[in-house]
C-alpha cells in the first residue's frame, strides 16, 4: 500500500483544527486510512483505490468532511489562464496526450515543496510508475508561453536536466541521469522522444523522464505550471485534477490551459463533478441497514459528495478526483464508512450447508496418521525449485513448469517429484543424530497438454530414512505398511532408475495403476547432496490410495 | 538384619574354607573389586569376619629390564669379554658407548674390576664372579617368567629398582577370616540370584520368584526418544480447516498453474492493475498459454471495458491474449470464483486452503510460496451486516475474542473490510483478514444474481501467532531438532 508522511503540525493546519494524536489516528482508521504518529511525523497508509488521498491535502480534505466540518461537494474556482499548449502531430506514436494547468498565488515553504514532491511521486506510482501519466511541475515565471508539446530525435537537442551540472542530449539523459536510467524503459524502442518547450524553444521537460534545471520550483516561486503527459487521455486528465485539487487545499488559485491538438482543442483541467444516482433500496439491500434518504444524504455529504434528495432516490454529485466510482455500490461503501464500520451491528443469517473436507485432504490426513505411527516426522518444503536440484543432482533429465520471470536462479521451476526436496532437508539436518526418518505429503506439478492450464498437480507422499535401517527391505516394508492401511496388496516390479542403486529400486502397481516407487538412493546422488550416510526413499501417489469404494458416502467437493 | 546379595555371596564363599584372600573371592564369585570391598566392610562392621592386611611388593620388568633379562646384564657381558685386561678406550668403543659406560661403572662399583693407568683388569672377586649366577640375575630370571611378590624389598630388588630395570608396586592384600558369629550367620544364608532383565525364560519357568531384580537408579539418564509428528504449520492448517468444516463450509482446491483470466480477469482486476505487473507475479514460459471458456471470456471482457448494469467498467481495451497467459496462482480467490462460475445458485458456503505464489525474494517478512485460506458465502438477502457477522463468527471459532473492523480495498469487493484481532501477547491489534462483498462486475458475467460474501485469512499470520514465530521463513522450518523441540505448543 502507498504510504504518506507529513508533519503532524502541517496536517493540523491543513485540517483547520488540532486533534489529539491518538484520536486523529483512530478517526483516520475509521475512514480507511491506517495512520500512526511517531514523534512529530504522521505516517499514513492509503488504499489503492483512492488516489485523491495520496496527498496530505487530500486526506485533510476528506477527514474534515468525515468529522462533520464542512463536507459536501468541494467547489473550485477555475479561470482561464489564456496559456495554450500546441500539440505537435509527431507525439501520436510516442506519448499522445497532455493536460496542463496553472496555479497562482503560490507561497511555498521548504516543507510545502517537500510535500508537493511527495504527492507527485505517489501519483507517479499510481499512474503505473509514470507509464500511464507523468507529472511535471515548473516555475511559470522562468519560461514564456505559449508552449509546444512535440518530439525530438535522441540527439536532437541538449539542455541541463534537474539535479545535473551539465547540458545533456535526451539520449545521454537516458544513459547517464539517474531518472533516465530509472524510467528510460518507458521510451524503449521509440525513435523520437517527447519534449515540452516554450515560445523561445527553451526546454521545460523531457517527459516522462525529467524537467530542465532552469524551471525548478523553489521557495521563491509564485506561479506554477503543471503538465501531465501519457498514453491515455483519461489518466492524463485525472493526474492533473488530482495534482491541482490538492494544491487548491492550500488556498492557491487554479487556472486552466488550452490544449490544441491538430484537429481539436480542450481546456484542462476539467473540474466538473460527476453525476450518479442512488436509491434507499440499494443501500438497504447491500448494507442491511434501514436508512432513510435524508440520512443517506447527510452521510454522503460527510464523504464529500453533493446530494439532492428526490423522494426515495438521491442525485449525487461526485468530485472530479473520485476516479474510483464505477457503480452505485461504491457510493454504498462510502455510506457505510460514514455510518462507521464500528457501529454497524453484525448479524449471521443462517446459510444451511453441510461441511465437507476435500477428498485429497482427507486421504492426506490418513496418510499422515500412518506415517506418524511409523515414527516419521513431517516436513514441509517448497514446490518452487530449480532443474539442478530436481533433475541434474538426481542424475535425471526432464521437463517442468518453468517461470518466465524468476526472482532468483534458485527458484525457476515447480518440482516434479518430492525426493529432491527431502534430500535437501536431510542435507540441512546433517548436524543432527541418525537415524532420521522424514516424510512430506505435498504437491508436485507436471506438464500436461491435455489439461486446461497445461499442467496438473499431484498429491504425493514422499519419505526418506537416513542412517540405519536405510535399506531396500525397510522402505519396502514401509510402503507395504502404508498400502495395507488402504487395503492395497501391490504388485512389485523391479525397474531401473538413475537416482537409485541398480537392483535396489522397484515400482508398486495395483490393478494396473502405478502407485509409486521406492529404493536405495544412488551414492552419487547422496554425494551431490553432501550426504554421508545411506538413504532409502519412497514416493507414492496419494490420490491413487483412495479408490471409489473408500470414497463411498463421502461425496465429492 | 538382612544381608545384601553381595554380602551373602562373600559369606558363602568363606563358609567353605574359613579364610580366603579377597582377590580369591573376587575371582571365585566373579564380582567387582569395589563390590567385594563394600560387602567386606559391611560384614566386618557387624563382626562376621575379621580382616588381616598384608603389605607386599609386586615386582615386574621394565622394557629395559626385560632386554637385560633376555640378553644378560651389560656388566656380565663386559666382564666375560675382558680376559686379562683391556684398555678403557677399547672397551668404550666396542658396541654402544653409552651401554659400555654403564657396564664399566657397575663393574667398578661392584669391585669386580680395577682401573689403573687407562687399563681395566678383573679383580680376584671378578674372576670368581664369572663362574656363578648373581642374585640380581637370579631375580631377573624369575621375573621373566612371572610377576614376583615379596613381603619386603631385598637388596637385589632394590638394586634393580634403582637401575630402572624393575617396577615396584606396593600392594595391600586382605585376608578374610570368618569369626564364630560369621560362621553361624553363614550357615543360615540362602543365596538369591540378582538379574537385570526379566526374561521370557525366567517368567515361564517360574524362576523369577527365586531371583532378585537389580535395582535401577531412576535419576540416571536414558537416550532420548522422539515421536513421529505432524509439521507445526500443518497442525494449525488442520485446526483452521476443522473450524470451517464445523461451520458447514465445503472445501475446494485451487491450482498451482492458473490462467491470468481466472487469477485476475474473472475477479474484475483490470489488466493494467498494479498487482498484475510483471514484478508482482510469476508468469510462465512453460506452459505459456491456457484454454478459456469463450463465452465467459467475452462477458468478462465486456464487464472490464464497459461494465455491467449500472457500472461504467474500467474503460480500457481488454486484451484476451493477456487472459490466456499462464501464471502461478497468486490468490486462492481464483479457486472460489471458478467454483462460483460452475455453481451459481445459492445456498453455498465453500472455502479453499492452498498455496499461492508471489514474486518475492525470500526474507524474514516475505515468502515466494505460502498458504492462503479463502472462502465465500452465497445466499439470498445477505448483506454487509452478515459479512461482519460471518467474519466475527469465523474469528471467534479460531479463538480470537476481540475483533474490530475498518474499511479496506480489494479490486473485486465492495464494500470491503479489514478485520483486526487483539493479540494479548503483543498487546496490539493485528490485521488477519480481508473481506468484502463481490462486486456486481464480477458476479454478473458468471451468471450469479445473489449477494456473495468473500473473505481471505492471512493464514501465515495466524500460524505465526499460534506458534509464536517472528520470522516468516520458520513456517517452513524443517530442522529436525527444532521440530522435535516444538512439542504440542501453539494450540
Amino acid at each position: 500500500m502507498p504510504t504518506l508522511s507529513v508533519s503532524y503540525e502541517d496536517f493540523c493546519s491543513l485540517l483547520g483544527e488540532r486533534r489529539g494524536k491518538e484520536e486523529l489516528c483512530r478517526k483516520l482508521a475509521l475512514m480507511g486510512v491506517e495512520a500512526e504518529v511517531s514523534g512529530e511525523e504522521l505516517r499514513m497508509e492509503i488504499l489503492h483505490n483512492r488516489p485523491d488521498l495520496l496527498s496530505p491535502e487530500g486526506v485533510a480534505r476528506a477527514l474534515r468532511g468525515f468529522l462533520g466540518k464542512g463536507g459536501g461537494l468541494p467547489t473550485y474556482s477555475l479561470s482561464p489562464s489564456g496559456i495554450t499548449v500546441r500539440v505537435d502531430p509527431s507525439v501520436r506514436g510516442v506519448r499522445p496526450f497532455i493536460a496542463a494547468g496553472v496555479v497562482r498565488g503560490v507561497r511555498l515553504s521548504g516543507e510545502v515543496v517537500a510535500s508537493l514532491m511527495q504527492t507527485q511521486e505517489k501519483l507517479h506510482e499510481f499512474l503505473g510508475r509514470r507509464r500511464k501519466g507523468s507529472i511535471g511541475v515548473y516555475d511559470l515565471d522562468t519560461v514564456e508561453p505559449p508552449f509546444t508539446y512535440t518530439t525530438v530525435e535522441p540527439e536532437g537537442i541538449s539542455f541541463v536536466p534537474l539535479d545535473f551540472g551539465e547540458s545533456l542530449t535526451p539520449a545521454q539523459i537516458l544513459r547517464l541521469h539517474p531518472k533516465g536510467r530509472e524510467y528510460g524503459w518507458i521510451l524503449e524502442g521509440k525513435r523520437r522522444y517527447p519534449l515540452l518547450v516554450d515560445r523561445r524553444g527553451r526546454v521545460l521537460s523531457l517527459p516522462p523522464i525529467i524537467n530542465s534545471e532552469e524551471t525548478r520550483v523553489t521557495e521563491k516561486t509564485t506561479s506554477l505550471f503543471i503538465d501531465v503527459t501519457g498514453e491515455r487521455e483519461r489518466e492524463v486528465q485525472l493526474g492533473l485534477v488530482l495534482m491541482m485539487t490538492s494544491l487548491a487545499e492550500r488556498g492557491f488559485s487554479l487556472q486552466s490551459v488550452r490544449i490544441r491538438y491538430p484537429n481539436r482543442s480542450v481546456e484542462t483541467p476539467s473540474l466538473r463533478p460527476r453525476r450518479l444516482e442512488l436509491g434507499e433500496e440499494e443501500v438497504r439491500e447491500v448494507l442491511g441497514l434501514e436508512l432513510g434518504a435524508r440520512r443517506i444524504a447527510s452521510l454522503l455529504r460527510r464523504m464529500g459528495y453533493g446530494v439532492e434528495v428526490r423522494g426515495k432516490r438521491l442525485r449525487v454529485l461526485a468530485p472530479p478526483f473520485r476516479a474510483d466510482l464505477l457503480h452505485p455500490v461504491d457510493l454504498v461503501e462510502d455510506v457505510a464508512i460514514a455510518y462507521g464500520y464500528d457501529r454497524i451491528p453484525p448479524r449471521v443469517k443462517g446459510v444451511n450447508t453441510v461441511g465437507r473436507k476435500a477428498w485429497v485432504e482427507e486421504l492426506s490426513d490418513r496418510v499422515r496418521l500412518v506415517m506418524v505411527g511409523l515414527g516419521f516426522t513431517e516436513v514441509m518444503t517448497y514446490t518452487l525449485t530449480n532443474p539442478g536440484i530436481n533433475f541434474e543432482m538426481m542424475r535425471t533429465k526432464g521437463e517442468a513448469v518453468e517461470i518466465a520471470n524468476p526472482v532468483s536462479q534458485e527458484l525457476t521451476i515447480l518440482r516434479t517429484w518430492l525426493l529432491p526436496s527431502l534430500l535437501q532437508v536431510l542435507r540441512s539436518n546433517k548436524k543432527h543424530p541418525l537415524p532420521q526418518r522424514i516424510f512430506e505429503v505435498g504437491n508436485v506439478v507436471l506438464l500436461d497438454e491435455g489439461s486446461e492450464t497445461g499442467a496438473v498437480e499431484r498429491r504425493r507422499l514422499g519419505a526418506c530414512v537416513a542412517g540405519r535401517p536405510a535399506g531396500w527391505s525397510h522402505v519396502k516394508a514401509v510402503v507395504e505398511a502404508v498400502l495395507r492401511e488402504f487395503g492395497i496388496r501391490p504388485e512389485v516390479r523391479a525397474v531401473e532408475h538413475p537416482s537409485f542403486l541398480e537392483g535396489r529400486v522397484a515400482e508398486f502397481l495395483w490393478r494396473g495403476r502405478r502407485l509409486g516407487m521406492a529404493g536405495e538412493v544412488h551414492p552419487e546422488v547422496l554425494l551431490h547432496f553432501e550426504l554421508e550416510h545411506p538413504v532409502a526413499s519412497l514416493e507414492l501417489e496419494v490420490e491413487a490410495l483412495g479408490g471409489e469404494e473408500l470414497k463411498e458416502g463421502k461425496g465429492e467437493g | 538384619m538382612e544381608l545384601e546379595t553381595h554380602e551373602a555371596r562373600v559369606l558363602l564363599f568363606l563358609r567353605e574354607r574359613g579364610r580366603a584372600w579377597m582377590e580369591e573371592v573376587e575371582k571365585g564369585e566373579g564380582m567387582e573389586h569395589s563390590a567385594v570391598m563394600r560387602a567386606v566392610l559391611g560384614l566386618a562392621e557387624r563382626g562376621y569376619l575379621s580382616v588381616e592386611e598384608e603389605r607386599s611388593f609386586l615386582l615386574s620388568l621394565t622394557p629395559e629390564g626385560r632386554r637385560y633379562a633376555e640378553e644378560g646384564l651389560p656388566e656380565r657381558r663386559m666382564l666375560e669379554g675382558l680376559g686379562e685386561g683391556k684398555r678403557v678406550e677399547e672397551l668404550l668403543s666396542s658396541g654402544s658407548r653409552e651401554e659400555a659406560t654403564i657396564a664399566l661403572g657397575w663393574l667398578r662399583r661392584k669391585g669386580l674390576v680395577e682401573v689403573r693407568g687407562g687399563e681395566v683388569r678383573p679383580t680376584p672377586e671378578g674372576r670368581r664372579a664369572l663362574s656363578g649366577r648373581w642374585p640380581e640375575e637370579e631375580l631377573l630370571g624369575r621375573l621373566l617368567e612371572e610377576e614376583v611378590s615379596l613381603p619386603g624389598l631385598t637388596p637385589e630388588a632394590e638394586l634393580l629398582r634403582r637401575r630402572g630395570l624393575v617396577e615396584v608396586r606396593e600392594k595391600t592384600r586382605r585376608l578374610l577370616s570368618l569369626t564364630e558369629e560369621g560362621r553361624r550367620r553363614a550357615a543360615e544364608v540362602r543365596i538369591q540370584e540378582e538379574v537385570t532383565e526379566l526374561t521370557h525364560e525366567l517368567l515361564v519357568s517360574g524362576r523369577w520368584r527365586e531371583v532378585r531384580f537389580k535395582r535401577y537408579d531412576p535419576s540416571e539418564g536414558v537416550p532420548p526418544l522422539h515421536p513421529g509428528r505432524i509439521h507445526p504449520q500443518q497442525r494449525v492448517i488442520e485446526e483452521v480447516r476443522e473450524a470451517l468444516l464445523a461451520m458447514g463450509f465445503v472445501e475446494i482446491k485451487s491450482r498451482a498453474v492458473e490462467s491470468e483470466f481466472w487469477n485476475f480477469d474473472a475477479l474484475f482486476q483490470a489488466q493494467d492493475h498494479p498487482a498484475r505487473e510483471i514484478h508482482s507475479n510469476f508468469t510462465l514460459s512453460r506452459p505459456s498459454t491456457t484454454r478459456l471458456p469463450p463465452s465467459l471470456l467475452r462477458r468478462v471482457a465486456r464487464a472490464h471495458e464497459r461494465g455491467v448494469e449500472g457500472s461504467t467498467g474500467w474503460g480500457y481495451r481488454f486484451n484476451p491474449e493477456i487472459s490466456r497467459r499462464a501464471v502461478l496462482c497468486s490468490q486462492t480467490t481464483a479457486a472460489t470464483v471458478r467454483y462460483l462460475a460452475s455453481h451459481p445458485r445459492p445456498p453455498l458456503k465453500v472455502f479453499c486452503i492452498d498455496r499461492v505464489y508471489r514474486h518475492e525474494r525470500i526474507d524474514y517478512k516475505h515468502l515466494a510460496e505460502f498458504y492462503q485460506c479463502e472462502g465465500i458465502v452465497m445466499d439470498e438477502g445477505l448483506t454487509f451486516r452478515d459479512m461482519l457477522g460471518y467474519l466475527k463468527l469465523i474469528l471467534h471459532t479460531l479463538g480470537f475474542r476481540e475483533v474490530r473492523f475498518r474499511p479496506g480495498y480489494f479490486p473485486f469487493t465492495e464494500p470491503s473490510v479489514e478485520a483486526e484481532v487483539y493479540h494479548p501477547g503483543r498487546g496490539e491489534w493485528v490485521e488477519v483478514l480481508g473481506a468484502g462483498m463481490f462486486r456486481p462486475e464480477l458476479l454478473r458475467p458468471l451468471g450469479v444474481r445473489h449477494p456473495v460474501l468473500a473473505w481471505g485469512i492471512g493464514l501465515s499470520r495466524i500460524v505465526m501467532m499460534r506458534l509464536g514465530l517472528e520470522d516468516i521463513r520458520d513456517l517452513f522450518c524443517n530442522d529436525l531438532e527444532a521440530l522435535q523441540g516444538w512439542g504440542l505448543r501453539g494450540r
